[in-house]
């Protein structure tokens, strides 16, 4: 019985203490981490069609055309199927490819996440963020080559 | 960590063929086996003996039976140019560094091999994925039916020949009926077929239980899973060794222990390839390891209690509160709440977040509150006498049968196996700090809690050390990744096994490689996998709510299980 | 002058005929029934959760309306407007009454309450039994609700509710007899009555005679058994979600579904109600009108039911049973024959 009476104390202190720990989420929106990894952004201006994003995603989420001449034609970003691993922006070599802030992402259909390079500049989830903007993406790891022979993939 | 070796049995184990003060003597393994290894293999880990598919059993007797291979970690099966394989990965409850693989090859047009299942229990579900997935048929197995994939599949994925672009066309005339009439029990029995899921409220997931009740009571249980497969492994064997396939693991057991599945594939990569990681990412990865321990225990003992309790009371809501503040610490650490992908071949993506002193501030008033939480904690449960009504007794899982089907985690440390791969196989940091391995010898539900509610008391104390040696790192040394090639090619033919400590208990990587960047056979070790097996153990001729108790203790993740 | 007499005089009939005593009467049930329902339209939708938020540290519905009470509004539209699956093979008629029967015998049992502030329907001089009857009907929409859904899971649900039943009407019934011996009487207004004599005195402070300070140990005997008899937690086997998915209401939807989960409250309320008037001395209380202080008691032991649901686990099926028959008759037995010989005894 005194533990079961424990039990109903402590859930009684709980209650009365008023404090709740859940906030009112549209209203009040979580803080994210600085580091947080939210929906992928891609900065067209940055961009020097590389394609080292493309090679890296585990699951095809981005899909570039080049010409002959290996001008970039067409950059298509699938972003319904991204696993956010941030693996593109820690490859890109000129910080074009940035994992926002925003986690907030709907649509109706599976079809209306697949973008392009057009629709790409007017997504409602870029908001106000500078086209230009980036963060360390701390890659000094991430481009060690190893000891042995060097080996441009 | 106490370093202390694990205590020998005194008479009985000086008896055991093969062991000697520095390991493992394969050559008198060898000899104890005679004629039957043909030939002998190196393997990452391990030797591997060669044997003819006629010999596993008396093989595996001998092994089990004179050098003391009581552990039957993982069954892996491949498909080579020219043969099936299926390997047999054994190590031992006392010392996990003794390990041994024994290799039974057998022909492409006849895949047929002894099975392993009256040696070990555990075999019966390996050896039926292996059936499964890669199409290697086992004689003398009690129940050679496909596992994961429905019953009506074509073809085995994972074979060479196997055909992914071929439509599974099944007409509905061959799919069971599930509403339809089943009397498998006779007509007048007085017992009851029910399906307890894959819908239901307690299943954790996706899992389905096939029970036969009798009144209340269980008279046969059969777990049937494979709803949540995704072809995990056949995911990673498609990425990369250097970055596509670390973020796969969090996906596994997906509940909180992603940095633990992380370090699984790190591990055994970073012995393939050969890589060292430096100290400081070691301390960081022990950090980040036990943190999520901490998140996936608290929700093993939330959904527990969820089980017990009956709503979604104040205990399920409590540990989450708390598994919550372990989520924004590691997404400080991260990036992310669940899918970390923060382990790298080598070390870590990140250093500690700046400013440093904050994250280890927020660090610390959590360890600080710990105590406190974990009291309520014990006055909500542990202390409850209708809980221990309910938990002590039931779901009774004793260490021979535990180890007979491979149970690990706490769910082996509940019925009295001391056995932690942090300590008996250390990686990381854990040797070089202080703290002890939980084990209760109640063996039922009651202990599998208390152990958990114990682990997470220690992994406090992991971290707490772990941030005491970050506080002080001197600056210059904070290297967080080894210098690792842009590409991964580990030669042709190695192969390794290795093994972490999950939340759930033991995760092995298998992984062959064959000299290209991507792996050849990528085998996941699930301890869930595992455990589930114990289920029919602990819960025949109990009633339904212990049932259900027992499944909550089991702690099993859908996502892992099924991979 | 009864509640149907301020009625019939409202409605300016002066001295009643039969047939105004009927119309009367049954505005009467009208307003007690809704009465009721609006207790139970504010306790499912919004006090349940505001209370379950309160313990487990969150907010809960607050976004219609104050304080959120308009999602009673909504939770109404939103449960009529589902469709109702009627699963094949059901055992009609039984499935459709099955919700009706729970839900109306507990409203039923209100008739003879005793609310203060001259509300009662009636008060028959065997009011105790009648309560306890009609409070019992529900075992039986229960069980025809389970046995009638063709479904193993709702089966069990029924079974386990026979069986749960059965063990705790029994010391329900001896325990509340034992307040019987006290009064002397069945009538709900009498037990009442015989509650307001003072107890003890303690300068300003006055102790009333209610039975729970009489015989405390009935009253905790009563509680549990009513917890039992209610379904509540930790005896809420009979629908026991982690176990038999939703027991006896698995396959339940949309105005079915409300009619049962209306029938649950209803009833909790009723048991309230029952404890209230046999235990704490009914509508009694200094200041406030009867009728409010009814109310703060009744919701005063739903309270206690969800704070109970909060922190104490479900028992198992064989150990509910044992309780049962084992430990609660015994001791209602006991408290039956103590009681009987205190009373005669001191011949109170």
């Amino acid at each position: 019985m005194i533990g079961i009476l424990k039990g109903m104390a402590t859930t009684m202190k709980h209650a009365l203490d008023g404090k709740t720990f859940t906030v009112e989420y549209p209203d009040v929106a979580p803080e994210v981490s600085p580091r947080f990894r939210g929906v992928h952004k891609f900065s067209q201006e940055r961009c020097i069609w590389c394609r080292q994003c493309e090679n890296v995603c585990p699951n095809n989420t981005i899909q570039i055309v080049t010409d002959d001449q290996r001008n970039g034609e067409q950059y298509n970003l699938h972003i319904g199927q991204c696993i956010y691993c941030r693996l593109c922006e820690e490859v890109c070599p000129v910080d074009a490819i940035l994992l926002t802030q925003n986690f907030e992402f709907t649509a109706d259909t599976k079809d209306e996440f697949a973008y392009n390079k057009e629709q790409l500049k007017n997504v409602p989830w870029y908001k106000d963020i500078d086209p230009l903007e980036s963060r360390e993406p701390d890659r000094g790891a991430w481009i060690g080559e190893g000891d042995g022979e060097v080996d441009y993939q | 960590m106490s370093l202390e070796e694990p205590t020998p049995d005194s008479d009985a184990e000086l008896d055991v063929v093969g062991e000697t003060e520095d390991g493992l003597d394969y050559d008198a393994l060898a000899d104890l086996l005679g004629d039957k290894v043909r030939t002998r293999e190196e393997h990452l880990n391990a030797e591997g003996f060669v044997i003819r598919p006629d010999d596993v059993q008396d093989v595996l007797f001998a092994l089990r039976d004179e050098a003391g291979f009581d552990h039957l970690s993982s069954v892996t099966a491949q498909e080579y140019d020219d043969r099936y394989e299926s390997i047999y990965h054994l190590k031992k409850f006392d010392d996990p560094t003794q390990q041994l693989s024994v290799v039974v090859p057998t022909s492409k047009d006849n895949p047929v091999s002894e099975s392993a299942e009256p040696v070990y229990r555990t075999a019966d579900w390996h050896e039926r994925e292996a059936y499964d997935l890669v199409g290697i048929e086992y004689e003398g197995h009690p129940d050679m039916r496909r596992i994961l994939l429905p019953e009506t599949w074509q073809g085995h994925p994972l074979a060479l020949d196997y055909d992914q672009t071929e439509p599974q066309i099944v007409t509905l005339a061959e799919h069971r009926n599930p509403l339809q009439e089943d009397h498998r029990a006779g007509d007048d029995s007085d017992t009851m077929f029910i399906n307890i899921g894959p819908h239901h409220p307690a299943t954790h997931g996706v899992l389905h239980v096939e029970t036969v009740l009798d009144g209340e009571q269980i008279a046969d249980i059969e777990p049937d899973i494979g709803y949540l497969h995704r072809c995990e492994e056949q995911m990673c064997q498609q990425g990369t060794y250097r970055h596509q396939i670390m973020p796969y693991p969090d996906r596994w057991d997906y509940v909180s222990a992603g940095m633990l599945n992380e370090w699984s594939y790190a591990r055994a990569a970073e012995t393939l390839a050969d890589i060292e990681v430096p100290e400081y990412a070691q301390v960081i990865r022990t950090m980040a390891a036990e943190l999520s321990r901490m998140a996936a225990h608290f929700l093993a003992m939330g959904t527990f209690a969820l089980d017990v309790y009956g709503d979604f009371t104040a205990i399920f809501q409590y540990t989450f509160r708390d598994r919550e503040i372990v989520q924004n610490i590691l997404e400080d650490l991260s990036g992310q709440r669940l899918m970390f992908n923060y382990f790298r071949l080598g070390g870590v993506a990140w250093d500690l977040p700046e400013p440093r002193e904050e994250f280890f501030e927020k660090t610390r008033d959590f360890l600080n509150d710990m105590p406190g939480k974990l009291d309520e904690l014990h006055d909500l449960v542990t202390s409850n006498e209708i809980f221990q009504l309910r938990c002590v007794d039931t779901g009774v899982l004793p260490p021979e049968e535990a180890k007979s089907y491979g149970a690990t985690g706490p769910v082996a440390r509940g019925s009295g196996i001391d056995y932690d791969l942090r300590r008996d196989d250390p990686y990381g940091y854990y040797d070089e700090l202080d703290w002890d391995v939980v084990t209760e010898d109640g063996c039922d539900n009651f202990a599998r809690v208390l152990v958990r509610l114990r682990e997470v008391e220690q992994s406090a104390r992991i971290v707490e050390q772990c941030v005491d040696l970050l506080e002080d790192w001197p600056e210059d040394d904070r290297e967080i990744q080894a210098n690792v090639p842009r590409t991964l090619k580990p030669d042709h033919d190695t192969e390794v096994y290795e093994a972490v400590e999950a939340a759930k208990g033991e995760l092995g990587i298998y992984i062959r490689s064959d000299g290209t960047d991507k792996p050849a056979r990528f085998k996941i070790r699930s301890p869930c996998f595992s455990n589930l097996q114990t289920l029919p153990v602990m819960s025949e001729g109990e009633y339904i709510p212990d049932m259900i108790a027992s499944l909550g203790s089991l702690d099993i993740v859908l996502g892992e299980v099924d991979r | 002058m009864s509640f149907v007499d301020i009625i019939g005089d409202l409605l300016g009939f002066g001295q009643l005929s039969a047939g105004e005593e009927l119309i009367a009467a049954f505005i009467g049930a009208a307003i007690i029934g809704t009465l009721m329902l609006t207790n139970t339209a504010l306790a499912g939708p919004w006090a349940k959760r505001k209370i379950t938020a309160a313990f487990t540290d969150r907010i809960a519905v607050n976004r219609v309306g104050p304080a959120g009470l308009l999602i009673i509004v909504a939770d109404a539209v939103r449960l009529l407007s589902k469709e109702l699956i009627v699963p094949e093979e059901v055992d009609r008629p039984a499935w459709d009454f099955a919700p009706i029967v729970m839900a109306g015998s507990a409203i039923l049992g209100f008739a003879v309450i005793p609310m203060g502030s001259g509300i009662q329907l009636a008060d028959p001089e065997t009011g105790l039994a009648f309560v306890f009857a009609v409070g019992s009907i529900a075992s039986l929409g229960l069980v025809m609700a389970g046995y009638a859904s063709n479904n193993k899971f709702s089966f069990l649900g029924g079974l386990r509710a026979v069986a749960q039943n059965l063990a705790y009407e029994i010391p329900l019934v001896l325990t509340g007899a034992s307040v019987v011996l006290f009064t002397g009487t069945l009538q709900m207004s009498s037990i009442v009555q015989s509650q307001q004599a003072a107890l003890l005195s303690l300068g300003p402070i006055t102790i009333p005679a209610w039975y729970a300070f009489v015989n405390p140990f009935a009253f905790v005997l009563f509680m549990a058994a009513n917890l039992a008899e209610v379904g509540r937690n930790p005896f809420d086997i009979p629908e026991a979600p982690t176990e038999i998915v939703a027991g006896y209401q698995t396959e339940y939807s949309s105005v079915y579904f409300v009619l049962l989960y209306l029938g649950e409250f209803v009833h909790i309320f009723l048991g309230g109600a029952i404890v209230t008037t046999l235990f704490l001395g009914g509508p009694a209380g200094p200041v406030l009108p009867g009728f409010v202080w009814f109310m703060i008691k009744i919701w005063a032991i739903f309270l206690f039911t969800q704070w109970a649901r909060s922190a104490v686990p479900r028992v198992r099926i064989d150990q509910l049973i044992e309780i049962g028959w084992k430990g609660m008759l015994v001791l209602s037995f006991a408290n039956l024959v103590l009681t009987a010989v205190i009373v005669g005894v001191t011949g109170i």
